[in-house]
């Protein structure tokens, strides 16, 4: 079977041409002479040297085989030791097999294994080379991820220190809630055991009736008005809740003594209420007079609960 | 009368392992890699042509198979070298795509 002569993978270099004139001095005389008369030479001489067997010019794969061998030794550096010593190995038995029988297949089937030789040794070499580049590549990648995972939870953390310390002030905040509507429902309780307690949408009203806190016609406080007073204040004391101290008389009498009356009673049960802690800024007093009537002004009964003082105790804004 | 190459036996276990190298290198995915594809069908070719020379003339079998497997391994060294550039160009990709270069 005729042998498929292969292309090299790489060009014949500079040393080849030397080696080939040293194995045969015949071809280096003939370069000395020009194209016709060197093939009116080499003829006979090149039929001469076939009948001796001596001089004959190796096969080209072993040519090509010595090139790809010879740059595998100079590239030593960069391939590996094992891969170029099996490829010189390789080379020197295609030089014994071409030495001992010039004619055999053999001979070229050798050199073509030096060369692959040669060939392996250089895609060894260049996988290596690549597979370096892919691990520093990835080192490099890892190592900026690490970075930005490290940046990352460093803004996390104190993310979540600034939501702990939110939380923190949420529960403050509810606890203050919690203990001030605890308190809330504490005064009420209190207030509501003297006086009535209603809500409405102005806020908490606190309603006393007038013969509770005033004789008829005056505005100075009983003394039992200023005992309840004083336990409406203790329990509004410290909440920070306007107070509006609103009096209103029945509709005896004329309208104008009516106000005067009213606002003078409002006043009174305003400077007690301060006088025993409640911000002076918190209270405000108003005379209403015979309006917004609560009760029928025809009856005993009515005209009585229409006269009366009440305490709107406004949420806190 | 001896045949040519006789007094060498046929290349049995040379053989067995050329076939297995050229396995590795179907393995390998020399298949799929051009350059490496031409030297596996060498490598398998060689290996059949080597066979038929088997107590016709065991040295040509011989250095044959010897062709063969290495052929099959110059296979797997460049389907391994052409991965190996795909794995670097696409972790060097992943880089720069990751610097935002």
């Amino acid at each position: 079977m005729p042998r498929v002569r292969r292309a090299p993978l790489r060009t014949p270099s500079p040393e080849r041409q030397e080696s080939e004139e040293r194995m045969n001095p015949i071809l280096r005389g003939l370069r000395q002479i020009d194209g016709r008369a060197l093939l009116a030479l080499a003829i006979p001489l090149l039929a001469g040297s076939a009948a001796c067997g001596g001089t004959r010019m190796p096969p080209k794969e072993l040519n090509d085989a010595r090139d790809e061998v010879l740059q595998a030794r100079e590239s030593a550096s960069r391939l590996d030791p094992t891969d170029v010593h099996e490829a010189d190995l390789a080379l020197l038995n295609a030089e014994r097999a071409w030495e001992r029988d010039r004619d055999s297949p053999s001979t070229i089937d050798l050199a073509l294994v030096a060369q692959r030789k040669a060939q392996i040794a250089e895609a060894e070499a260049q996988s290596a080379q690549a597979l370096n580049r892919a691990a520093v590549a990835k080192q490099q990648t890892q190592a900026l991820a690490a970075s930005q995972l490290a940046r990352v939870q460093g803004q996390l953390g104190q993310t979540e220190r600034q939501l702990d310390q939110t939380q923190e002030q949420v529960q403050l905040q509810r606890a203050r809630l919690l203990d001030m509507e605890t308190k809330l429902k504490d005064a009420r309780a209190t207030i509501a055991k003297i006086a009535t307690v209603r809500d409405d949408e102005r806020g908490m009203v606190i309603t006393l009736q007038g013969e509770l806190l005033f004789k008829t016609g005056q505005w100075d406080l009983k003394a039992a008005a200023m005992a309840k007073l004083d336990q409406i204040a203790e329990a509004l004391k410290g909440d920070e809740q306007p107070i509006d101290v609103i009096g209103y008389t029945d509709n005896v009498g004329t309208r104008s003594n009516n106000l005067d009356l009213s606002m003078k009673r409002a006043g009174s049960v305003r400077d007690y209420l301060v006088a025993k802690g409640i911000p002076q800024d918190l209270v405000r007093a108003e005379g209403r007079g015979p309006d917004n009537t609560i009760a029928d002004n025809g009856s005993v009964e009515g005209r009585a609960s229409n006269r009366r003082v009440e305490l709107v105790v406004e949420p806190k804004k | 009368m001896l045949a040519c190459g006789g007094s060498l036996p046929p290349p049995n276990n040379e053989w067995a392992s050329a076939q297995t190298d050229v396995g590795r290198a179907q393995a390998g995915g020399a298949p799929t890699v051009p350059a490496a594809k031409l030297h596996l069908q060498l490598a398998e070719e060689d290996l059949a042509t080597s066979k038929q020379l088997f107590d016709r003339d065991n040295r040509r079998a011989a250095t044959l198979t010897a062709l063969a497997r290495t052929e099959a391994q110059l296979a797997l060294s460049l389907a391994k070298e052409t991965n190996a550039q795909s794995e670097a160009s696409a972790a060097e990709d992943t880089l720069a795509r990751a610097t935002g270069k």
